[in-house]
């Protein structure tokens, strides 16, 4: 095996989680297949990080909520500032933002932020949080030199033009060209299996997380996914680490879940995921993850801060479950074959039609592989109004 | 090879009617005016693939296509027959719209260099180093070539040798390629400023501060400056001074380039509009909705504007409605280069049409 690892991970995807604690479903609603199992080729590491998921502070969500954040859709850089300092401070107990990011980062580390900006430009992280997120791993005595903002698509990229708007020095890299091209991820590091009777079952990790960083500083966006349920942390790193994560979901059906939870579980990654920043500034609570509707997007102005990416996952469901239904939308959870539709556009202007049989069990299914609280009750979420 | 002239300067002689020597035809960015309207394309005189995607827009030079690609090639097309001629490969991906300078093509690249390479053979003429991935693309005027890098630098460098003429450090990122006037140069920044650089040596004459950064391309029109912001506003500046003389909102951030012709300014936004303003007011003539991210630069035909936002759309210049659409040509960056008869067009896909 090459010093590398190779093993079949325990698959409680979807039958195990209707078992372990999802919402009761309605006796007109279906029990999906199950998923097939996964096996997993990883990275050797000598010993797993302490700082990795679910890192320094499992079970602990701080949200900080500004009013003045974003107004008329523009973010305001100040508020942002200070709402991130305050939420560091709260976090990690540290008198300072730069003392807090010391407790993640260290000087010599070669920094990679994971942004997503699939979905851009309506709603995607906000290159004013991403700014001040370099200005913070720079205060921890990192030179911009080895500070890498990266995502999987370099087209996305593009549209959120984050090459123009993120200060000079730092790398801004798009893993990928187009949809087929396989030249930046590591061979030798994958999670295979079979879903739909897909030619190609496996999904190779990204080269630049697999031996280009040492750390990963994760920011999701607060976000409904048609597929998953949402898109926060753990699919934030998962499917934008990974490529041909696209084949786990083929309408209606999707196995997100396990799929999300395991990839999170693959060495180097787990380890070098080290703190999670949702940026909250835009929820968009249907039509994820590209929907460009401003109906369906809401200016929360909120950002969280957590090293447990499950705990904070677990809050963004409940934050955009709540938003749905003082919408009048069905539950993330519903799994009703009314709502399902073939069409995009009906998708799109419609919230209570969706592609998919969301799989929001993906976290629960997340924690139980260790990475982090899934129980309500056990988190520590911490709510900081500032404005 | 000996480039003793620079017949494709702005004030230099005329453009033959059929070449496009720069990002939206010429170094005026008249962006093809005058060409004429042409009916929703019957069939593809050719097609072929480079085999990555091509996020910039081509240039044409006495019937040979010039694409740049991100597998970092340079590619020369024959326009009759869409075979390749050459290829030359830099040293990174490509995201330069290249131009045209004497003999030489100009491209910048993502291992912080521009070349020149001869438009003929395809070999290196010289190279010109920065420290950043060099997006733009390079404009020359009187003998000296003009780009910026994401180094946050604006370069000038002799057309001839590349060599440095001068240096001038700006205080973000740059992605907007420079307009170059008689005395002037006029760029975007990644820290939300407009800058006006004295030509000759490079120092800053005027900064006007907008509400985010820019990578839109600015376009002259009299003594008018135009340009968009990611702060979602379309600017109007006096190019003498850098006074705002009107804005004017969009929903989104703004990286289109504007096409400037008879007095109207022609720019997309990542709202998915495309917006029509008066020069001298800022006043709406019309927006059309092309229902996707407007990135790229709009050309201008005689009495036809077309817009790469996936696939080609063909509006009226006068009231911006739709003429036709083609389901070719997914873009970012790209636009089209539009003949008297034959539409060239390329796609992030990687496919080069020749569409007549």
């Amino acid at each position: 095996m090459d010093r590398r690892t190779f093993v079949k991970r325990t698959c409680i995807g979807s039958a195990g989680l209707l078992l372990g604690g999802a919402p009761a479903l309605g006796s007109d609603e279906l029990v999906l297949p199950l998923a097939p199992p996964i096996d997993v080729r990883e990275a050797p590491l000598g010993k797993k990080s302490p700082l990795g998921m679910p890192g320094l502070y499992p079970g602990s969500v701080v949200e900080v909520a500004d009013q003045r954040a974003i107004a008329g859709n523009r973010v305001s850089q100040p508020i942002v500032r200070e709402m991130l300092e305050r939420g560091l401070k709260e976090l990690t107990g540290e008198n300072s933002a730069r003392a807090a990011y010391a407790k993640f980062i260290e000087p010599n580390d070669v920094v990679g932020i994971k942004i997503n900006p699939s979905g851009a430009p309506a709603c995607c992280s906000s290159p004013e949080l991403v700014r001040e997120i370099i200005d913070g791993v720079r205060s921890a005595g990192v030179p911009a030199r080895n500070i890498v903002v990266y995502d999987r698509f370099g087209y996305e990229m593009d549209i959120g033009s984050y090459q123009t708007l993120l200060p000079p020095g730092i790398r801004v890299l798009g893993v990928q060209d187009g949809l087929l091209d396989a030249s930046g991820y590591d061979a030798n590091v994958y999670c295979q299996a079979d879903f739909f009777g897909e030619w190609e079952t496996r999904s190779y990790m990204a080269s630049i997380v697999a031996k280009g960083v040492d750390k990963i500083i994760n920011v999701p966006t607060l976000k409904d996914h048609s597929a998953s349920g949402v898109t926060g942390c753990l699919k934030n790193v998962a499917y934008g680490t990974f490529n041909n994560v696209a084949r786990s979901h083929k309408a209606p059906y999707s196995f997100t879940n396990p799929l999300i939870g395991v990839m999170c579980t693959v060495e180097p990654l787990r380890s070098k995921v080290v703190l999670n920043i949702m940026d909250g500034m835009r929820m968009v609570w249907h039509g994820g993850p590209l929907t460009q509707n401003q109906d369906f997007i809401y200016q929360a102005g909120i950002l969280m801060v957590s090293t447990d990416p499950v705990a904070m996952d677990t809050i963004e469901l409940e934050a955009i479950d709540k938003k749905r239904r003082e919408q009048g939308a069905p539950s993330v959870w519903a799994r009703n074959p009314k709502s399902i539709t073939a069409d995009g556009r009906e998708f799109y202007g419609d919230a209570s039609k969706n592609l998919f049989y969301r799989q929001p069990g993906h976290i629960a299914a997340a924690g139980k592989l260790g990475l982090g609280v899934s129980d309500l009750k056990q988190i520590d979420h911490r709510k900081l109004q500032l404005g | 090879m000996e480039m003793t002239n620079y017949p494709f300067e702005a004030e230099g002689p005329v453009v033959p009617e059929n070449d496009w020597i720069t990002l939206l035809k010429d170094n005026a960015r008249s962006g093809g005016r005058g060409a004429p309207a042409l009916a929703s394309p019957a069939k593809a005189r050719w097609q072929m693939r480079v085999g990555s995607s091509i996020r910039s827009a081509p240039v044409l030079h006495e019937g040979t296509l010039y694409v740049t690609s991100t597998s970092g090639y340079l590619h020369a097309i024959g326009t009759d027959n869409g075979r390749l001629n050459w290829k030359f490969k830099a040293g990174g991906q490509i995201h330069s719209t290249p131009s045209l300078c004497g003999g030489a093509i100009l491209f910048g690249c993502d291992d912080g260099k521009v070349y020149a390479v001869n438009g003929e053979s395809g070999t290196k003429v010289w190279e010109a180093t920065t420290e950043g991935e060099v997006w733009t693309s390079p404009v020359t005027r009187q003998g000296v070539v003009f780009f910026g890098s994401a180094d946050g630098h604006m370069y000038a460098v002799d057309a001839q040798s590349g060599r440095k003429r001068w240096k001038q450090e700006l205080g973000g990122r740059i992605y907007s390629t420079a307009y170059a006037a008689e005395k002037s140069i006029y760029v975007g920044c990644g820290d939300g400023h407009v800058h006006s650089l004295d030509a000759a040596s490079g120092k800053i004459l005027w900064s006007t501060l907008t509400g985010n950064g820019i990578d839109s391309s600015a376009a002259l029109s009299g003594d008018t400056l135009l340009i968009g912001s990611e702060d979602f506003f379309i600017y109007a500046l006096d190019a003498s001074s850098g006074a705002v003389r009107w804005k004017y909102e969009t929903g989104l951030g703004v990286s289109s380039p504007p096409a400037v012709s008879g007095g109207v300014a022609v720019i997309g936004s990542k709202d998915g509009y495309m917006y029509a303003l008066e020069i001298t007011t800022g006043k709406l003539r019309w927006r059309m909705e092309a229902g996707q991210v407007i990135t790229g630069p709009a050309v201008f035909g005689d009495s036809v504007i077309y817009i790469q936002s996936w696939g080609l759309h063909a509006l009226d210049a006068a009231t911006g409605k739709v003429v036709w659409r083609a389901g070719l040509g997914t873009g970012v960056q790209n636009a089209p280069v539009i003949t008297e008869r034959t539409i060239y067009l390329t796609s992030s896909d990687g496919d080069v049409y020749a569409l007549e």
